[in-house]
């Protein structure tokens, strides 16, 4: 038998005048603005309200009100585009969210809970970290945690506090003193409700649940239901489809950026959202792209390689910090746009006694700057590879820190072919030419880098031949004692008889 | 008071003692063995120092790479990390795994090299020092014909990375480099064929080694 299942619990995140924070968190702190859409006042700054400017106003009106009135037109894609970051980094904290344009996010309050956790202190936690995203990315938010969505909605949008929270079972308790536009009802069932005087959710909660489907089917039963707190309706999953990017366009707020280090700070408050957003979908980035957009035209675009996959923006400061240091732009900056170019999922991540957190951090630090300004080709970790040719002995590979085998070993133990014995600690690309000198067809001295040294000892030859198929080589070595410089590997090119100095045992 | 108060308070302190487990410093102490007896009763505390340079001076084939190596295996012993900054790009990673090496754990940085290999191999060697993420790190660049002057202040600045990081940077010199701030040197000597070791002063490595 399968326990009884309660109403869904339901964390709501409101955005209040989303296009108005969308538009302040870009620029230093505002005066009196305004955001417009047709001709009409929306949303307006403590400023311009205190001016007079009203949400509803006209155009004229506003700016009869307040003469320095700044103008933002509405962007509702841009918005929408922000209310879905803002859901993609609130899905580090549950399973399930949904967006509910134009200023909500809701999140499986039920779903994110730990087992064994006191419901009340989690639900109040939850919020806690959903208020903390929502300033991460930028916004100041309002949040609510009751039975079901409608009632969660409600109260995060219309209590005017930051937070709230219905207890299981107090939903009609707590929406009873709002006012009936608070439930969203369909405007039919809103209009007769007014025409009969009931203004409060309280009030329509008193309503005989029979009249009202009786007056409008289903719509009304829903009402009716949702005034008394009962709202059954599931959460529709949000799933981001692209990889996150964050854009900041600079010249119409802050003004063009002509230096490094203001570029830098841009590009770390980009890094945060983009951080949070890879991390509410258990993504790591392993490569990043900073677009510069320059003024009036032209861009510039920095890649930066990871080290390893992450979600932690510290992380991407320090390479990203090396890369605009060395960059001279040949104009000022007025867009910046950060994305992930690629990601991959990060697991999470057992740690061991003994273990040290702050050493990996800075081990991914270190080997991200090096990659961001050696380039990811210059740092590596080496293979054995099956082949008879010295200098295609070994691959180059991505160097993973070793995690695949944390025991210590003497690398031969991973089923990497053996080497043979005897060779050279340095290898030289390309071989130096050798001239030799001999006596009654026996080496006594080679002349190296101009130098005549004699041969105190030799041994070989070894000889190594193949690669017929493709470039086929045939080379005896040998291992020659030069005076005055140490231990040699040469060898005699079977084409054409020639000496080369290949290796030094150093 | 009640189970899920006692249990928050365990927490708690649980989550204070990772806190101070993680604040524990990146320095090691100590120094770190080569692996040969031999090598180990020439040098002063029996190993190369962390937290300094060690400078291994010797010509082309004196078996300083050979040394180098042999401690960068040995810093791998505990699990640990080992990098080898390649400005010269002549390691030949084949005899690093004859010589015991976990080439899986050894980093290998070699600058392009149309970057030039000083700058960049010093700079990836001061990053790498200072991370405290590799227990020694071997440094390789061409350090010859690089006036004194310049070079000086970038060996101050490993110095002090190889001292935050507590690692033991081996610095690979040949004759006529500039002086190296090494809080110990050593003089490989190609002549008796295999290296013949002893601790000296710091100062410019001299042509032709130690004879021991």
């Amino acid at each position: 038998m399968s326990p009884e299942r309660g109403p869904p619990r339901v964390l709501a995140v409101v955005v209040p005048a989303l296009p108005l924070q969308r538009v302040l968190r870009e620029r230093p702190p505002a005066g009196a603005l305004a955001v417009v859409s047709e001709g009409a006042v929306c949303h307006a700054t403590a400023p311009a309200l205190a001016a007079g400017v009203r949400p509803g106003d006209s155009l004229v009106q506003a700016r009869a009100a307040c003469a320095g009135l700044d103008v933002v037109p509405l962007d509702a894609a841009a918005d929408r585009a922000a209310l879905r970051a803002l859901a993609e980094a609130l899905l580090s904290l549950s399973p399930v969210a949904e967006v509910a344009f134009p200023d909500a996010v809701l999140l499986d309050a039920a779903g994110a809970r730990l087992s064994g956790s006191e419901p009340e202190a989690f639900e109040r936690a939850l919020a806690e970290r959903a208020l903390g995203l929502c300033r991460h990315m930028g916004f100041q938010g309002r949040v609510a945690v009751a039975d079901g969505k409608g009632v969660a909605l409600a109260l995060a949008r219309h209590t005017g506090r930051e937070r709230t929270r219905a207890a299981p079972g107090e939903g009609a308790l707590a929406l009873a003193p709002l006012p009936l536009g608070a439930l969203d009802l369909p405007s039919e069932v809103a209009r007769w409700l007014s025409a009969v005087g009931v203004e409060s959710a309280g009030a329509l909660a008193a309503l005989p649940a029979e009249t009202l489907a009786h007056r409008f089917g289903a719509p009304g039963a829903a009402a009716g239901r949702l005034s008394r707190g009962v709202d059954p309706r599931p959460l529709v999953p949000f799933a981001p489809e692209t990889f996150p990017h964050e854009r900041w366009d600079l010249e119409s707020e802050v003004g063009v950026l002509e230096s490094a280090e203001p570029v830098i700070f841009a590009a770390k408050r980009l890094a945060d959202r983009v951080a949070a957003r890879l991390a509410g979908r258990g993504l790591g980035a392993s490569r990043l792209r900073l677009t510069l957009f320059l003024d009036p035209r032209g861009e510039e675009r920095v890649d930066l390689p990871m080290a390893r996959p992450g979600a932690d923006a510290a992380l991407w400061l320090a390479p990203l910090r090396e890369r605009l240091a060395g960059l001279r732009l040949p104009a000022p900056v007025r867009a910046l746009d950060l994305a992930v170019v690629e990601a991959a999922e990060v697991p999470a991540e057992q740690l061991a006694v003994g273990d040290r957190p702050e050493v990996t951090r800075s081990l991914d630090v270190a080997l991200s700057r090096l990659a961001a300004r050696l380039g990811e080709r210059s740092l590596f970790a080496a293979e054995s590879a099956d082949r008879h040719r010295p200098e295609a002995a070994y691959r180059e590979t991505p160097f993973r820190h070793g995690r695949a085998d944390r025991s210590a070993g003497s690398g031969s133990g991973d089923g990497s072919p053996e080497p043979p014995p005897g060779r050279p600690t340095r290898l030289l690309e390309p071989p130096s030419p050798l001239v030799a000198l001999g006596e009654g067809g026996r080496l006594t001295a080679l002349r190296v880098d101009g130098t005549l040294r004699a041969v105190v000892s030799l041994s070989g030859p070894e000889r190594l031949a193949g690669e017929w198929w493709n470039e086929p080589f045939d080379r005896d070595y040998y291992r020659v004692r030069l005076e005055g410089l140490g231990e040699a590997w040469i060898y005699r090119d079977g084409r054409d008889g020639r000496l080369w100095l290949h290796g030094l045992f150093d | 008071m009640g189970a899920a108060t006692r249990q928050q308070e365990i927490l708690e302190e649980l989550r204070r003692q990772i806190r101070r487990m993680e604040r524990r410093p990146a320095r090691r102490e100590g120094v770190l063995a080569c692996g040969s007896s031999e090598v180990e009763a020439l040098l002063p505390a029996g190993g190369f120092p962390r937290g300094s340079i060690s400078s291994l001076c010797g010509g082309p084939a004196s078996g300083k790479t050979f040394v180098a190596l042999s401690v960068l295996r040995e810093a791998q012993a505990g699990g640990g990390l080992a990098a080898f900054v390649d400005g010269r790009g002549e390691l030949y990673p084949p005899a690093a795994f004859a010589l015991g090496v976990d080439l899986a754990r050894l980093l290998i940085v070699r600058p392009e090299p149309a970057r030039g290999a000083v700058l960049p191999g010093l700079w990836a060697a001061e990053v790498l020092l200072g991370s405290g993420a590799f227990p020694a790190v071997a440094v390789d660049v061409p350090l010859r014909g690089v006036p004194a002057a310049r070079a000086e202040p970038m060996l101050r600045r490993l110095l002090a990375a190889a001292e935050k990081g507590g690692a033991a940077a081996l610095l690979l010199s040949g004759p006529g480099d500039p002086a190296i701030p090494a809080a110990l040197r050593i003089d490989l000597d190609a002549v008796r064929f295999r290296p013949a070791l002893r601790p000296v002063a710091a100062g410019a490595c001299t042509e032709g080694g130690h004879v021991s």
